[in-house]
């Protein structure tokens, strides 16, 4: 089997999470079995993966696998549903703090029912009260509809001991809040219940992970060919995939740049992220990075002897790459669109400062920019493109959209596409504009946007942080009707880089190379074990 | 069917639990249905009922009902043969017959408590953290399957406790929080109960619930109440037949001036505040029976037996005077602060001025600590370390032999309500020297027949009587025939046909 490793899979999701739903995609059109083996608890994840288009038995998240709940029909708990034990239970609401009071026939508080609103008030959590009003418990419920969670509190209100169970209500996982020399409250341990009924104690949750990646091991195991393990956030197990029991294949994948400034490949300080695991390079059986460009860099810094597979995160699908092409004639003149958080890595202003310069030249440029602002440091970044729009009067020209799923309709009508980020790991979004004929103007900024686009060829590359040549480049090209459309074309043209076919193939090498050593691998491993009675 | 109600069969019992234990046996070994009913959490019940020869299926623990584990079998766990103990990952260390530990890569992880004067049956497992605190502890049935666990407040007092069904699911659960600031348990909840979830504020709440479930569906259910703090919880019950209380001791602490005497706290439910649920008082002798119908007229009060002589003991012959210790004295009975155990070794100080050579065994299990030490410095005080022997609460054989291998059985309490050691002497041919209390020596002890009977607070007299017995043969002979013969009517089929009379008059009453 081939596995997906990520911590989360949010409703609100980042281009890692992006990336790897193309890949399950990608993997489902080439009869490749994968699925997601998510780490952290989330009581939604279902609710929000099954959104995603991911199935249950494609998703195997470390919860669901001990607390036995991987396959739950999803039922809707009301405050009605609850049994609270008590005669003559009543609710009062409490609507502007989305829960209801339920109190004993005697008016004792018995518990605190808590809903999701737009989820028809279903039962997301209960907090519970003794019979002299110390809130005891917390229970939390998984959205499928039983309590994942229950949080047991201590006389001095804080939670103590957390524990997990099954949706037939039998306890399987437990950790424990207490407090170190210092005095610091940490989690100072996990028990697990294992499916078979052996208990183990876990000092962290990530040596709780290696154990669930151990048993993905077992439970997957074939002679014929390897488990591969793709580790898409390190930290989940980083560490964790260097000290598996049996033997497997590990990928390790950069979704971003290795050093910390991305613009510098031999800038000592790497990406905090990626440190442990490209120190600890050789422990892995390969890494993937999405760009020629970080590959080579990666080669030349580390020399791992780890086998390094270039692997676009992105895919541009047939139905786009068949689709018609919008000639520039049919788009809206000097639109400029960009999909991307307004977050302070995107530095989204120096690109509205870069329209800004063209506005004053050319009146009918506009920007659209969509997509949630981040909220960091009191969203700075918004505050940063709001001054700029300010600046430059730009108010009729630039706009602020919330993030849209009508991306075909978006960029068919637009010219442009503009990037000017601090650093990328890849960026599907000027991807996808390319293969809808959009014409980029990027900074020269590492990894993804320097070689999605190609100078001169789909649009153009300026020195990283020179939006005044950006916003040349862009005059340039509005001046030139030829231009517009030749780099159009090419646009179109190169998306064919990250066709279905083309990605599959990269991923087919891979494939290809853990199957090779499969045998070798198994050879310097004791298969024979003695089961105990 | 009888329901005989109490908080638990104990591993060292009081009176109360034995007379219950041959209660049951007496109803059940003559056709009348009866079951023991306890209310406390015990995993070492089903060791310890077996140890009043009260068998699994006379006895309902209210733990074990909502476990659903009442009839599960005893099967040895042996620690090392735990499957959950994966033992492809741990070493279980040993640390001689107590303990052991899992650890990993030498450290401790937890310790395997083992099950007491067992060889390495599995008792409970205390599971630690990385700094060292206690987190959790898995507590396993006599039985050998794992029946709770108990989880800990950071500060290392008892957070919560879940109770197993045999598939681990928690059916029932305590939470230990704060009342007034001091940590107290504050929740009982039952899970899944017929499909429902209940919850109490008390254990005697959730006690009341039980004792309905457990008597529905039964038409001719009579409960007996054994103890005094459950009088309330019994009255609560509902559709039951009848209600009874059982007081084996006295109602009053005023022993010199019971008539009018104050009423125990303990005893308020059963004579003040409930007492119109009860269709009676039952008590051991009827001098009692009189005494609190004389203070308490609007109770009906009557006598029924507290005890008997088993068919195989009235067989049996007395032990001979040449097998016994000739001057050995033994006490067997709780080690309490009202027994006056410490007045016996003062005894024994005067009796050795005439017999050197006597010695004194008390046999039982202390009521507290303080009384333990209390009576370790008289002991020493008297240089009686050779002579006194304090030896470990027991039942059944071992504890027969003690009454055939001493002389006299000596008694110094406040009060007896009856007096079950004493009877159990005199059973075995024991003379017996005892103050003259309410209300069982007078009752059982024909002065100067089956033994002695002595004013309190008279030290030379009675040690006057016990070397007596201890010298001259002749006496003890007459003494040990007739105090055997003076229990030998209150056997099986006179106790069962007083119950009879006792528990169909009182219906008659109440209708």
């Amino acid at each position: 089997m081939i596995f997906f490793i990520n911590s989360i899979m949010p409703k609100q999701k980042s281009g890692i999470e992006h990336a790897e739903l193309k890949r399950l995609e990608l993997f489902r059109a080439n009869n490749t079995p994968a699925m997601f083996a998510i780490r952290d608890w989330d009581p939604s994840l279902h609710t929000n993966a099954n959104n995603a288009g991911i199935k249950d038995e494609e998703l195997v998240s470390m919860f669901d696998y001990f607390q036995e709940a991987r396959f739950v029909p999803q039922k809707t708990v009301h405050m009605s549903d609850i049994e609270y034990g008590v005669l003559g239970a009543h609710a009062d609401e409490e609507a502007d703090k989305q829960r209801y009071l339920i109190l004993s026939g005697s008016g004792q508080l018995v518990a605190r029912v808590n809903y999701v609103t737009d989820e028809d008030k279903r039962v997301r959590s209960i907090e519970w009260f003794d019979g002299y009003n110390n809130l005891y418990r917390v229970d939390v419920y998984d959205a499928r509809g039983f309590v994942s969670l229950s949080q047991w509190y201590t006389p001095d209100n804080k939670i103590g001991t957390e524990t997990w169970r099954t949706p037939s209500g039998r306890v399987v996982l437990e950790t424990y809040n207490r407090d170190d020399v210092k005095g610091k409250r940490q989690k100072s341990g996990w028990r697990l219940m294992d499916t078979d009924g052996q208990v183990y104690q876990f000092d962290t949750i990530d040596e709780l992970t290696v154990h669930f990646l151990n048993r993905l091991s077992d439970d997957y195991w074939s002679e014929q060919t390897p488990n591969i393990f793709i580790l898409d956030r390190g930290h989940v197990a980083d560490w964790g995939l260097n000290v598996l029991k049996k033997p497997a294949y590990t990928v390790m994948h950069l979704h971003n740049a290795h050093t910390a400034d991305a613009q510098n490949p031999d800038e000592p300080v790497l990406n905090n992220n990626y440190e442990y695991p490209l120190y600890a390079v050789d422990g892995y059986d390969a890494v993937v990075s999405a760009t020629h460009k970080q590959t080579a860099d990666v080669i030349k810094r580390f020399k791992p002897r780890a086998r390094m597979f270039t692997i676009p995160v992105g895919v541009v699908p047939n139905r786009l790459l068949s689709a018609p092409r919008v000639p520039v004639s049919d788009r809206e003149f000097g639109k400029m669109v960009v999909f991307a958080r307004l977050a302070p890595e995107k530095h989204l202003d120096d690109l509205v400062r870069a329209i800004g310069i063209v506005h004053q030249q050319i009146p009918q440029v506009s920007l659209d920019m969509y997509g949630y602002a981040d909220a960091t440091d009191n969203y700075s970044a918004r505050r940063a493109v709001q001054a700029v729009i300010k600046e430059y009067q730009l108010e009729d020209a630039v706009h602020l959209h919330d993030y849209t799923t009508e991306i075909d309709k978006v960029e068919n009508n637009a010219m442009f596409y503009g990037l000017t980020s601090i650093m990328e790991g890849f960026n599907l979004a000027i991807m996808e504009a390319i293969s809808h004929g959009l014409i980029g103007l990027t900074y020269d900024v590492n990894y993804g946007p320097n070689e999605i686009i190609e100078d001169g060829v789909n649009g153009n590359v300026v020195p990283y942080g020179d939006y005044k040549a950006l916003a040349a480049r862009m005059i340039a090209i509005l001046q030139d009707k030829q231009l517009q459309q030749q780099y159009s074309t090419s646009a179109y043209d190169s998306a064919e880089r990250y066709s279905e076919a083309n990605v599959w193939q990269a991923w087919q090498a891979l494939i290809d190379d853990a199957d090779a050593g499969w045998s070798k691998k198994l050879a310097a491993y004791p298969l024979s074990t003695v089961e105990g009675d | 069917m009888y329901y005989f109600i109490g908080e638990s069969i104990f591993t060292f019992n009081s009176g109360t639990e034995i007379s219950q234990a041959k209660r049951a046996r007496l109803f059940n070994d003559n056709g009348v249905p009866a079951k023991i009913v306890t209310r406390n959490y015990s995993r070492y019940l089903d060791r310890d009922r077996a140890a009043l020869d009260v068998k699994q299926e006379e006895l309902v623990n209210m733990y074990d009902f909502f476990q659903g584990t009442t009839a599960v079998p005893r099967q040895e766990q042996n620690l090392r043969l735990l499957k959950q103990i994966p033992k492809d990952t741990y070493h279980i260390v040993s640390h001689g017959p107590n303990y052991s530990t899992i650890e990993l890569a030498s450290r401790e992880l937890a310790r395997i408590d083992v099950l007491p004067a067992t060889v390495g049956l599995v008792d409970k497992i205390t599971y630690y953290d990385r700094f060292g605190n206690t987190t959790s502890r898995e507590n396993y049935d006599w039985r050998g399957f794992k029946s709770s666990i108990d989880y800990f407040h950071p500060n290392g007092e008892l957070a919560y406790q879940q109770f197993l069904n045999l598939a681990g699911e928690p059916v029932l659960e305590i939470a230990h929080m704060n009342i007034n600031g001091k940590l107290s348990p504050t929740m009982w909840r039952l899970l899944n109960y017929k499909g429902h979830n209940f919850r109490f504020n008390t254990e005697n709440q959730l006690f009341v619930f039980f004792l309905n479930e457990l008597v529905a569906g039964d038409d001719a259910a009579t409960l007996i109440s054994d103890r005094r703090s459950l009088d309330a919880v019994v009255a609560d019950v509902q559709h039951v037949q009848h209600r009874y209380a059982y007081l084996h001791e006295l109602h009053t602490p005023d022993v010199t001036s019971i008539r009018g005497g104050r009423l125990y706290n303990f005893n308020r439910d059963l004579f003040v505040n409930r007492a119109a649920d009860f269709d009676a008082v039952l008590v051991p002798t009827a001098k009692q029976a009189a005494d609190i119908h004389a203070d308490y007229p609007q109770l009906h009060v009557m006598t029924a037996p507290d005890t008997y002589v088993p068919k195989a003991l009235q067989a049996k012959p007395v032990v001979n005077l040449r097998e016994r210790q000739r001057h050995q004295l033994v006490y067997l009975g709780r080690l309490a602060k009202e027994k006056h155990v410490d007045e016996l070794v003062h005894v024994l100080s005067l009796v050795r001025q005439t017999v050197p050579d006597a010695t004194l065994e008390l046999r039982g299990y202390y009521q507290s600590e303080e009384l333990k030490q209390s009576l370790s410095d008289v002991i020493s005080k008297a240089k009686l370390e050779d002579a006194v022997t304090i030896a470990d609460y027991a039942t059944g054989d071992k504890l027969a032999a003690d009454y055939d291998a001493g002389a006299v059985f000596v008694q110094s309490s406040d009060s007896e309500g009856y007096g079950l050691g004493m009877f159990e002497a005199l059973s075995h041919g024991l003379p017996v020297v005892t103050t003259n209390v309410p209300y069982g020596p007078a009752m059982q002890i024909q002065d100067g027949r089956n033994g002695f009977l002595l004013r309190p607070n008279d030290r030379q007299a009675f040690a006057a009587r016990v070397s007596q017995l201890l010298q001259d043969d002749q006496l003890w002979q007459t003494m040990s025939s007739q105090a055997k013969a003076s229990v030998q009517t209150h056997d099986e089929a006179k106790a069962l046909a007083q119950w009879q009379h006792v528990l169909a008059g009182a219906a008659t009453v109440k209708q």
